[in-house]
């Protein structure tokens, strides 16, 4: 069988896509929380034009945003190979909805917790830390759970810059195979693939939802719900779409 | 940035912005009339139906988008499907809208709430009454935010049609980028013009959504 014959040149491919997906999800969260301190500050000349850069960046196609870093990034001097580019874009794209994510779930815990925290000596960062997001996670981790799975799929994008993951493995695949024998396996192949990414997906939310119970079992949990219960959302249903 | 290439190169980016607004205009009709009959299937009582919807949502939110794309234009034809380049990308943006508008038509309809049956009842109207003239009004008003969502990420996403050929806004930039090597110019131009877009309609969202609300603002 074809897909048997075949398993190294998809097993490469789906390699790449977990090292790209890895790396994406890492350094969008670093950008999403660069973005989300930038959107918290309390004045507008800080916050407005973070906010600005943030819509630009969910605003535009991310195929677009792909093929723009791909062919903008070596005209000004910086030349990538095609994993990092689209690395950076993705990330871009990500870190600008997992912002949001963040922000909105950094506002649901009411304003009295933080000064309570700072009464009791955890100012700045550790109060943060220690007692506003163990409060926000509930808020946060559903949608970023879709954020994450949504960058997953959007690494598939590296394909049409020139990753060699899944999405253009198959594409090798089918090349080489249409020429040699005739006739296309496109069906079978592609069939084949979105069944892998469907899988991957569905491990990774079921894993999110693991610790989203974690997170919601913690007493921290209970206060943001008497004062106001956040709608919780369908994972997928917050990201940028 | 040399702005008389972006004055010589409007009539291509007119033509290819045009195709962004066929291919998504086609695609919004098709999906959102998909979405209502999938968000009636997935409330109905047939177990089945229930059951294939609610999968169909999940495969196709759970599956990247530019695989689905390659799966409707270079799979279907190998068994026998063809279709043409323009009618396979509005197939694989209809079939990706449609799951979101699926569920937030699905939303909508929870929003209704269930004593408005029995008060439909008690006033006489038939079922298709008490669907038309109760529930619908309802459940849209609930469903309109994330609908405006949808339909914006649609004609976002109509870019990922230039992978299959379709000579559309982000195509027609690439295609020109290909011969001329005016990355900056074209990129300004389409991302300024997709930003407009994305803007317009959001905008046109936002007056439906006070315009509908008016009846319940004018109580609180």
């Amino acid at each position: 069988m074809l897909l048997v014959e075949y398993r190294y040149v998809l097993l490469e491919g789906f390699l790449q896509t977990l090292a790209l997906s890895l790396v994406v999800v890492v350094t969008a969260t670093m950008v999403a929380i660069v973005m989300a301190y930038g959107l918290t500050r309390p004045s507008r000349w800080a916050n407005r034009p973070v906010f600005a850069i943030v819509e630009v960046l969910r605003d535009i196609p991310l195929m677009v945003a792909v093929l723009l870093t791909y062919f903008v990034l070596p005209r000004i001097g910086i030349a990538l190979d095609p994993f990092w580019s689209t690395t950076v874009s993705i990330s871009l794209w990500g870190g600008a909805n997992g912002a949001q994510i963040i922000r909105a779930g950094l506002q649901s815990v009411p304003a009295a917790q933080r000064e309570t925290a700072a009464a009791f000596g955890l100012r700045s960062w550790k109060g943060l830390l220690f007692i506003i997001l163990p409060q926000a996670m509930p808020v946060i981790l559903p949608p970023y759970v879709g954020l994450v799975t949504a960058l997953i799929q959007a690494t598939s994008l590296g394909a049409v810059v020139g990753v060699h993951e899944l999405l253009r493995s198959a594409q090798v695949l089918i090349e080489q195979t249409t020429i040699s024998r005739g006739g296309s396996p496109a069906f079978l192949v592609y069939g084949f693939i979105l069944i892998v990414y469907f899988l991957l997906c569905w491990v990774v939310s079921r894993a999110g939802q693991v610790l989203e119970r974690r997170f919601d079992r913690s007493g921290a949990a209970k206060a943001r719900t008497e004062e106001s219960p956040a709608p919780r959302q369908h994972p997928v249903d917050a990201v940028g779409r | 940035m040399d702005w008389a290439y972006i004055y010589g190169a409007l009539p291509d980016l007119a033509r290819g912005l045009g195709m962004t607004l066929l291919v998504s205009a086609v695609a919004i009709v098709l999906s959102m009339t998909i979405g209502v009959i999938g968000a009636a299937a997935r409330t109905s009582r047939l177990l089945v139906a229930r059951k294939f919807v609610a999968g169909y949502v999940e495969f196709i939110r759970g599956t990247p988008y530019l695989v689905q794309i390659f799966f409707i234009f270079y799979g279907l034809p190998s068994i026998g499907m063809r279709l043409s380049i323009f009618w396979s990308g509005a197939l694989a943006l209809t079939i990706w809208a449609s799951a979101f508008h699926i569920e937030s038509f699905r939303a909508g309809l929870s929003a209704v709430n269930s004593g408005m049956r029995d008060a439909s009842a008690s006033l006489g109207l038939k079922a298709w009454q008490h669907a038309w003239l109760v529930v619908r009004p309802i459940a849209l008003r609930a469903a309109l935010p994330s609908t405006m969502n949808t339909i914006v990420a649609t004609v976002k996403n109509s870019a990922y049609l230039q992978a299959i050929g379709l000579v559309e806004l982000t195509f027609v930039a690439v295609d020109r980028i290909a011969y001329e090597f005016r990355t900056v110019e074209m990129f300004a131009s389409i991302c300024v013009i997709y930003l407009f877009c994305v803007f317009v309609l959001s905008a046109l969202g936002h007056r439906l959504e006070r315009r509908l609300d008016r009846p319940y603002s004018a109580r609180s």
